[in-house]
């Protein structure tokens, strides 16, 4: 059965594949194709934090777990959303120089990022809450 | 649970690995200036003692430099352990680590054993430090994983290799009967080929398949290949011992070695052409122009294990495609993504979204690209200076240009983050100047 770190990783990925492609495309100037990559990435992520934001770190909170984690990953979350932010004004300016410079940033933030919560955040949910791991699998991919 | 590790204090104040970042690319241009004025040719002459100091400026001043530097930034971040007394740490191996290089290579170019004595006690304090305050860190990480068992390893063959250089210095200071072929052989070895490989191998693990988006380094591998090398090098240690171990075991243990360096150099290069993000980057470059040298290298010194006549030659072109190709290619590389990574991060994490100038906003990519270029052909400049006498002459130029980017490129690094602060603070406290 699927743990939630294995769920979680794979969901990294599939957003590191999305911003490989945005990133391909706006880098070549090629907006046709650099406008709705980048949008899927900017959806995909999106939609990866209301899965922990809403779903997971509360579930996480109410069963006692550790606070501070979940406070550096959230801290963490807004530095994300603010690149991606100016990623998006970037391809409104159609600004490749711009984009490829946010988005070398990104990629070194969210790396780390995901690094630390498919190591240390992921396994500990998947120790805490083992009792409602398939209910919670379930509103997550809900969102 | 190690959870202590998701400390947003866990990351060193900037000043720590900047300034250790920023001193190092001089002992490049000092390496410069010592090959072209040293008469000879540095290159053709096996342990020459200008052959030494130049060596040491690059290993001790340059690489040493950097390596003690973004250790003491990264541990807390890939095994999730602070180092114990930063600031202590960092000065006690900042300065003795100058001073140790500069009185190192100046004894042996002037022939000086009171500058070697010196020499030795202050790299001896250097290394004593930093190997004391990494392994307590490692010890104190609850992270299990292949890489913190690799930089494990790397830190005990820098204990080894020390071991043997202080003997080393202190033996030629001071006249004693000492082993000095098979002791030189044995610090060599555990420098480069333990100290300097397994660090790179432990951290590749990490860093290729987060920033470079590949696929993961397999398991099996991961799991056995720094233990196996550095059985590899134990045993090639321990074949140096009595005065005549049959050669074939020598031959054996050497090979056992440079299969498992073309090993990780083939997976890694492999790994790196299957990689999600294909867009030029130059630190991506100067990395894979790291692994076809070390790949080149170990080439090299199997063909001189099979080519006995021609091994002197064939060993030399080996040891420079391994410092220069590997080594420096892998570690300017790295400085030009962690330099302005960390500007970056420091301006950022102070909660000021505006104003903060992106990653390559900081170092311009161009001029990486040009270095990129120019250390492609100092490395073939100083391949050819085993044959050539004036290319000894190219070799030194681009050196020196190189640490002169380099030194260009980290402050401007420095600028932008004082400059941009300063600005911060301006706006923050109403915009008087």
């Amino acid at each position: 059965m699927t743990t939630i770190a294995e769920f979680m990783a794979n969901d990294h990925q599939a957003c590191d594949a999305k911003f490989a492609d945005a990133e391909a495309a706006a880098l070549t100037d090629d907006w046709s194709q650099a406008e709705p990559a980048f949008n899927a990435f900017r959806d995909g992520m999106a939609r990866h934090f209301r899965m922990e934001e809403d779903v997971l770190f509360p579930a996480l909170k109410s069963s006692g777990g550790p606070a501070g984690p979940v406070h550096v990953m959230l801290m963490e979350h807004a530095q994300i959303k603010e690149l991606v932010k100016q990623m998006g004004a970037a391809v409104e300016r159609k600004d490749a120089q711009e984009y490829g410079g946010l988005s070398e940033t990104l990629l070194m933030v969210m790396q780390q990022h995901n690094h630390k919560e498919e190591n240390i955040l992921y396994p500990i949910t998947d120790q805490i809450l083992a009792a409602q791991r398939e209910t919670l699998l379930g509103q997550m991919q809900a969102v | 649970m190690k959870i202590a590790s998701l400390s947003p204090e866990q990351a060193p104040p900037i000043s720590l690995p900047l300034r250790f970042f920023a001193v190092a690319p001089l002992f490049l241009v000092l390496a410069a200036l010592l090959l072209v004025t040293s008469g000879g040719n540095p290159f053709a002459e096996l342990r020459s003692p200008a052959q030494v100091a130049v060596t040491h400026h690059i290993t001790l001043g340059f690489m040493a430099m950097v390596m003690l530097g973004a250790i003491q930034q990264l541990l807390p971040v890939v095994i999730g352990s602070t180092m114990p007394a930063t600031r202590w740490v960092a000065w006690f191996t900042f300065l003795p680590l100058i001073a140790g290089a500069l009185s190192l290579s100046a004894g042996f170019l002037l022939g000086r054993p009171e500058l070697l004595n010196l020499s030795w006690g202050l790299l001896g304090l250097t290394f004593l430090v930093f190997i004391a305050a990494s392994l307590a860190s490692l010890a104190r990480a609850e992270a299990k994983n292949a890489t913190k068992i690799a930089i494990m390893l790397a830190i005990f063959s820098l204990a080894g290799a020390v071991t043997f250089g202080v003997l080393l210095a202190a033996g030629y200071a001071n006249g004693l009967a000492l082993p000095y072929a098979r002791l030189a052989t044995a610090h060599i070895s555990l420098a480069l080929g333990g100290w300097v490989l397994l660090l790179v191998i432990g951290v590749s693990y990490q860093v290729v398949p987060m920033f470079q988006l590949t696929p993961n380094y397999p398991k099996w591998m991961t799991a056995w290949l720094a233990p196996a090398i550095f059985a590899a090098l134990l045993l090639n240690l321990v074949l140096l011992l009595p005065e005549a171990a049959p050669r074939w075991t020598a031959f054996v243990a050497e090979a056992i070695f440079w299969l498992l360096a073309v090993g990780f150099a083939a997976v890694t290069l492999r790994l790196q052409s299957q990689r999600r993000r294909r867009i030029p980057d130059a630190p991506l470059s100067f990395f894979r122009l790291g692994m076809v040298s070390l790949l080149v290298a170990a080439l090299l010194s199997l063909a001189a294990l099979a080519f006995p006549d021609a091994g002197d030659l064939l060993r030399t072109l080996s040891a420079l495609a391994f410092l220069l190709g590997f080594a420096l290619s892998l570690i300017q590389g790295m400085l030009y993504k962690i330099v302005p990574f960390l500007v970056w991060f420091h301006l950022f994490r102070g909660g000021v979204k505006t104003g903060v100038p992106n990653m390559k906003e900081i170092i311009l990519e161009p001029w990486m690209w040009r270095h990129l270029w120019l250390h492609g052909s100092t490395l073939a400049a100083a391949l050819l200076a085993v044959w050539w006498n004036a290319a000894v002459w190219l070799a030194a130029l681009g050196l020196l240009l190189q640490g002169v980017l380099l030194s260009y490129g980290i402050f401007t690094g420095i600028a932008v983050y004082r400059r941009t602060l300063r600005k911060i603070e301006q706006t923050s406290t109403g915009g008087s100047p």
